[in-house]
């Protein structure tokens, strides 16, 4: 393309400014390295990079991260198996972990414990021998297990000195390691949340999907049926629906059946955020070019329209984690949900919700302890994914 | 509007056929029945009861008709405002929910303020320092509420306001003034009492609402007219304050339909763990033991009032917010 | 002569004392008043002609002083009836020998435990003033147990010796008859159980909501405005005089509910025609009032910790002791801590009449029980559930009982795991799998499953420890908790192999006593369901027994209820014990269980040292509340 010529200057001074310089259509959309990077990003590249903005959010993302992956090597992480029990040291307090002896550092350890009933008020009291220190050992055979059922194990990353005790958390009535028993509760616990929401996100998406796809008496049907579920109150609801579940079922089956059933109480919320983003996003021209094209509504819902808020219904499934976890632990509380010796936080908790424990032993409420980390982490988490899901704002 | 208004409710009218009809199902799920589960539970206190008696009542109280029978005359009952008999308390339901729901409305009002009285300003301020240690620090409380087990906190607190406060343990006022009229004295108690479950279903509630008054208020400030205003050179209070408050207090109207089960089925749990005398463990005891009148008209007055309350706030809602009458439809 | 003068004035000033006891009494405090008023009768004219004169029973036992309220927990508000438990006032009951004497009652005539001649108190009134007479028994009788509406299915089981139904009789005003064809040792007890047979009723006060005497229409009438379907409905529902719902129903109780359900607080007050008096002729109760409290169950330890109750022992459980220990001093309580009355304070209950063959051959099979009685470690058990506190015992009554011998208690208890095994050896489980567990004859591993009910961690403890031990013998246990109506139902129909619960409920018992927990008389027996089912519903219903011993069980049972001599029955009793001891139909673990009561510091005659019994004992009832009293000057 030729240059063009431009008319001369006037003689006075012009009001605005004119460049002299020729006109070349490519120099407008000269961009910076950053400013390529950023619009030839695809969406999930800038979700992550808006989510590493919440400083919160990925601390939480990593602690979450730990907590799951200690649920697949509990068994080494645990100083004790689940079952192990100690009638020696029954409700035995937490045992400090020292690192000087008599002004010598010998490294972390444990004084013994030395234990005295008292037959006036029953009790038995525990007081820290300070004679000999019991080294702590560190990947050591300890109480064998079966690693996932499989292999015959006994590595532990932690042990007492053999003929010691390492009760970091303190034990139970029946002289049982608190700590090897949450870190084993976790397993249930943690997992719960997770097919719940598995559950509970596949039914919001089916139903919600095909309400505001469709439209019409489906979807009056369904809102309907959400209103009735949402009317409920959840308690009785839940109580109602554990007496259902046949108490001859083995403890797996009984776990799945609550995870079922706070799955079913939950979809709602995801089905309504379905629903009316369906609905405006039908609107849309690719939609309707998509349809006009001859794409099965299937298609149209999987590939176009999905994909587009995606991102908003996995911070909201994040976020109905916590409830889950919640739930279960309510069940527990109640006598309807699991019960020992199925080993969970719930169970724990439930244990420890008598006078006896606040007033005399209440290490044994240390169990609340990582059921509020995960819940904040999984808030904080999901809040970022949320804050995340919409880069473009 | 008025189109709207009635076409709404009457499709109270399905739903609500739909919960009687769930309701009583899964009142009758669990194995046996009343009776039996009063002859269960005798037997395990060591007393026995004369098969002549049961038998007696298992024929009175209509427990040998077939299930369809039972829950037309429960049904039609209620209509009329019968609303059947409790088992258990051997009185018809009216008279043993009476007083109850008093006390639980006025846990439920007071705890609602709370809840808001504490989410507002958190809310605002994490909306307009979004990132801050600030916002951080305040949903850090906020979730923490909602992190902790209801009823291991109610316990842990109640101890404490006992070996701290002296405060008695259980019931929303000493056991002195249980059944005497009110005085100065009884309200002092009460008020003394009530804290604890208030801020125990109140902190678990805070938490929900204020990330939705943050997600709104958020949406809202990113709106065109906000950087208007702002360019405009309107102090940012004053730009906080004319507009997109008004549109945030539209979400306390609207949130009420959230709130409303949340708080009266949270309220159950910390009330049978603090032992008050509001409805939360009158209806769970009768669940447990199917005291099938009591429980299931219960539940069916609770599901009312919530589908009322809902009702009553997108209502409300829609006359606040003339955006949403004239597209036609309730964004959420 | 001054000499003579002087005895007969201390004679003449001696001689109110030794007229009666009623003479020149005081009369409780707060109902002084009224009396003065003339709304109340004056206390001669309350008592009747002939009071109960109650004795000091112990040592420590003291006269007391009128006046206070007591306050207790409950955590239903069914549990009101428990007030009729403690205050104890049946037409016999028992005292702390656990003897049988007339309370209500003046005398019984017994002629061989067939004919029962029942002697009212002259005088004695109901707790509305209106006379206690033998109307009250001929209305039962009459129009309540012979009632088509108010009793479809006939009269009470109490009532029938092998399906017969007694002649009644009243002989005078005060005065009336039971006779039966065949002995009927099971009627007093009946009578002064904690749930008693109730054959009376306040007529006067019934009779306007019966049809016969108010008229049909009237009757239904009153029903329909009350919301009951019919006369008899709204007759029962008034008529409970167990239950205690009723502030209108006159009682002859101690103390009188007035509070109507639903309540959280229910009041007691004293029941100003009660029967019984003090050796000084002053009416008891002593105590004013009662308190009785309604909150949740879990609170309760928690507050008679923080001092809100005078007199607890319900809800209250033997973990809770050190807490309530420690408040003792600052909140002016002290803790006790009495004998539980069970034979075991928790008993495996194999099933004899188990669905599954292999199981239910096993069951039946004494070598199998005796080994698994061998293999718990009860050492274990009781030092940890139990802090030491507890007697090793298999299920058997209690050392306090005449009846005890040392060889019950010890039988098949001592832990001996190659007994055991030799045990299980001899019965030829000797195939074992790969992890080490016996096998069954048709090849299924050796998993036992236990049924608990789920209400109880110790329960649950328990059988962990138990776990342990018979995993030594090659057994794989599991519990399965559940619960309560599914437990029984699961039990009752065979689904169950074993289950737990609590022993022996009556660990003290005399021979006059009934020893139909010792053989299959009900389905509510968790070993022989079945069994005990026949026997119950008259051989139309359950199984036959048919294991020898069984049997002979069931039939020393009728002897003991034909027998007429104190002897025989002893004789009786003592076979049934020994039978049950080596044939180990339930395996009991630990005995001598501790029951916690808390009592208020200036509480008195609550004994030291007491026995927590359901029947006999009424829990409270035995030890006579009413004389309980409050001392507001001593010091403990």
């Amino acid at each position: 393309m030729s240059t063009i010529e431009l008319p001369a200057p006037a003689a006075r001074d012009a009001d605005h400014f004119v460049s002299t310089d020729p006109f070349d259509p490519a120099s407008a959309t000269q961009l910076t390295p950053e400013q390529e990077r950023f619009y030839l990003a695809s969406q999930w590249k800038l979700m992550w990079w808006k989510f590493k903005l919440h400083r919160v959010a990925v601390v939480s993302g990593i602690v979450l991260l730990l907590m799951y992956g200690s649920t697949l090597v509990t068994e080494i992480l645990a100083p004790y198996n689940l079952q192990t029990r100690n009638t020696d040291f029954i409700y035995a307090s937490p045992q400090r972990v020292h690192l000087f002896h008599d002004q010598h550092f010998v490294g972390p350890f444990v004084y013994a414990q030395k234990k005295a009933l008292d037959m006036d008020t029953l009790r038995r009291e525990y007081t820290e021998d300070r004679s000999q220190p019991h080294p702590l050992r560190f990947f050591c055979y300890g109480d064998p297990y079966r690693f996932w059922g499989m292999i015959d194990m006994s590595v532990h990353v932690v042990c007492p000195a053999p003929g010691s005790t390492l009760f970091l958390l303190g034990t139970d009535r029946l002289g049982r390691d608190v700590l090897s028993r949450i870190l084993y509760g976790a397993r249930i616990s943690l997992t719960i949340g997770l097919l719940g929401i598995a559950i509970s996100f596949a039914l919001g998406l089916v139903i919600g999907g095909l309400a505001g796809y469709y439209g019409g008496w489906v979807d009056m049907t369904v809102q309907r049926i959400i209103e009735v579920i949402r009317s409920f109150p959840e308690l009785p609801l839940w109580m109602a629906l554990s007496a259902v579940l046949p108490v001859t079922w083995s403890p797996i089956l009984i776990y799945f059946g609550i995870t079922a059933i706070l799955a079913m109480l939950d979809w709602t919320g995801l089905a309504r955020a379905v629903r009316s983003k369906l609905l405006a996003l039908r609107e849309e021209d690719y939609t309707t070019a998509a349809r006009l094209m001859g794409a099965k509504p299937s298609r149209i819902i999987g590939r176009h329209l999905l994909p587009g808020f995606m991102s908003h219904l996995i911070a909201s499934a994040t976020l109905s984690i916590p409830g889950m976890i919640l739930g279960e632990t309510a069940l527990s509380f109640l006598g309807i949900g699991l019960r020992p010796p199925i080993t969970s936080w719930g169970v724990l908790l439930n244990e420890a919700q008598n006078i006896n424990v606040v007033a005399l032993y209440p290490w044994l409420m240390l169990p609340v302890v990582p059921v509020i980390v995960v819940i904040l982490a999984f808030n904080f988490f999901g809040d970022g994914l949320r804050d995340a899901a919409d880069p473009y704002r | 509007m008025l189109q709207y208004v009635v076409k709404r409710v009457l499709l109270m009218i399905p739903t609500m056929i739909a919960i009687s009809i769930i309701v009583f199902t899964i009142i009758q799920l669990p194995p046996g029945n009343y009776l039996e589960s009063y002859i269960a539970e005798l037997q395990a206190q060591g007393e026995s009861v004369d098969p002549q008696k049961i038998a007696f009542l298992r024929e009175y109280y209509g427990l040998d008709k077939p299930l369809v029978e039972q829950y037309l005359r429960w049904a039609a009952g209620m209509l009329r405002g019968d609303f059947g008999y409790s088992f258990e308390f051997n009185m018809p339901v009216t008279k043993v929910v009476g007083d109850r729901m008093f006390l639980t409305i006025i846990v439920s009002f007071v705890t609602i303020l709370f809840t808001w009285a504490v989410a507002f300003p958190i809310g605002i301020y994490s909306a307009t320092h979004q990132y801050s240690w600030g916002d951080y620090g305040l949903s850090f409380l906020g979730f923490l509420g909602i992190a902790i087990p209801n009823f291991m906190l109610a316990l842990v607190i109640m101890y404490v306001a006992n070996v701290v406060f002296g405060t008695s343990i259980g019931g929303l006022m000493s056991p002195e003034y249980i059944g005497k009229p009110w005085s100065w004295d009884k309200v002092k108690s009460v008020l003394e009492h009530s804290w604890i479950p208030v801020v125990v279903i109140g902190t678990s509630g805070t938490a929900g609402m204020i990330r939705r008054l943050r997600a709104n208020l958020l949406d809202e400030l990113q709106k065109a007219y906000v950087v208007t205003a702002r360019a405009k050179g309107l102090p940012p209070r004053k730009v906080l304050r004319k507009y997109p408050l008004r549109m945030a207090l539209n979400f306390f109207i609207s949130d009420i339909g959230s709130l409303l089960p949340h708080i009266i089925s949270g309220a159950e749990i910390t009330a049978v763990v603090l032992s008050l005398p509001t409805t939360g463990p009158m209806l769970l005891n009768a669940l447990k033991s199917q005291d099938m009148y009591l429980a299931g008209s219960f539940l069916m007055f609770l599901a009312f009032l919530i589908v009322v309350g809902v009702l009553v706030s997108d209502l409300a809602l829609v006359a606040l917010d003339p955006r949403i009458r004239l597209q036609g439809g309730v964004a959420r | 002569m001054n000499a003579l003068i002087v005895r007969t004035a201390a004679l003449l000033a001696l001689l109110p004392l030794l007229a009666g006891p009623a003479v020149g009494a005081e009369e409780p405090p707060n109902i002084a008043a009224a009396v003065a008023a003339g709304q109340l009768p004056p206390l001669t004219a309350r008592l009747p002609r002939v009071p109960l004169v109650f004795e000091a029973p112990r040592s420590d036992w003291t006269l007391g002083r009128y006046g206070g309220e007591v306050r207790t927990l409950m955590a239903k508000d069914r549990d009101i009836r428990m007030m009729v438990v403690y205050g104890y006032s049946r037409l016999v009951g028992y005292d702390e020998q656990l003897r049988l004497t007339p309370d209500i009652l003046e005398k019984v005539d017994n002629v061989d435990s067939r004919i029962f001649t029942l002697h009212l108190r002259p005088g004695h009134k109901w707790s509305d003033g209106k006379p206690f007479t033998a109307e009250d028994f001929r209305y039962y009788w009459d129009d309540v147990a012979h009632n088509k509406d108010l009793s479809p299915f006939g009269l009470p089981q109490a009532l029938l010796v092998n399906g017969h139904a007694p002649k009644f009789e009243v002989l005078n005003e005060t005065t009336v008859r039971f006779t039966w064809q065949e002995p009927n040792p099971m009627f007093l007890p009946a009578l002064a159980a904690p749930s008693p047979l109730y054959i009376y009723r306040p007529a006067h006060y019934l009779r306007q909501f019966h049809a016969h005497y108010a008229g049909v229409e009237k009757a239904n009438a009153l029903a329909v405005e009350a919301g009951s379907r019919s006369w008899a409905g709204l007759h029962q529902k008034k008529d409970e005089q167990f239950r205690f719902d009723n502030p209108d129903l006159p009682t002859l109780e101690p103390w009188k509910n007035t509070t109507p359900l639903p309540s959280t607080r229910f009041v007691l007050e004293r029941n100003p025609y009660f029967h019984r008096v003090d050796s000084t002729g002053r009416q008891l109760p002593y105590i004013d009032r009662i308190i009785v409290g309604i909150t949740d169950d879990k609170l309760i330890p928690a507050k008679a910790g923080a001092g809100d109750v005078d007199l607890q022992v319900r809800y209250l459980r033997f973990d809770n002791y050190t807490f309530l220990k420690q408040s003792e001093k600052r909140n002016q309580y002290h803790v006790r801590l009495w004998e539980k009355a069970l034979g075991s304070q928790i008993a495996l209950y194999p099933n004899l009449n188990a669905e599954d063959a292999e199981w239910r051959k096993l069951m039946r099979d004494v070598r199998f029980r005796r080994a698994l009685s061998l293999g718990i470690n009860r050492h274990e058990v009781n030092e940890v559930v139990y802090f030491g506190l507890g007697r090793e015992s298999s299920n058997t009554i209690l050392q306090r009982s005449a009846l005890f011998r040392p060889e019950f208690r010890a039988a098949w208890t001592k832990f001996d795991v190659k007994a055991a095994n030799a045990l299980l050896d001899s019965i030829g489980l000797t195939r074992r799998d790969a992890a080490g567990l016996r096998l069954l004859p048709d090849g299924r591993p050796m998993e036992l499953v236990i049924d608990t009910s789920g209400e109880s961690t110790e329960e649950t403890d328990v059988l962990e420890l138990i776990r342990d031990s018979w995993r030594q013998l090659g057994i794989a246990m599991f519990s399965r908790p559940s619960q309560r109506e599914v437990f029984r139902k699961r039990v009752f129909s065979g689904k169950s192999m074993m289950s737990v619960w609590s022993g022996l409920s009556n660990g003290i018992p005399t021979p006059d006593m009934s020893p139909g927990e010792l053989a299959p008389t009900t389905q509510e027996q968790l070993q022989w369901p079945m069994w005990g089912q026949y026997y119950e519903q008259n051989r139309k219903g359950g199984e036959a027994p048919t294991s020898p011993d069984v049997v002979e069980l069931v039939k020393l049972f009728e002897e003991w209820r034909n027998s007429g001599s104190a002897d025989e029955r002893e004789k009786i009793w003592l076979r049934m014990l020994t039978i049950n001891a080596n044939e180990v139909y339930t395996i009991g673990i630990v005995t001598r269980a501790l029951q916690p009561v808390v009592v208020r510091d200036n509480l008195r005659n609550v004994p030291v040292e007491g026995i927590y019994s359901w029947d006999p004992g009424a829990y409270f009832g035995m030890y006579h509340p009413d004389t309980f009293w409050i001392d507001t000057a001593g010091r403990r």
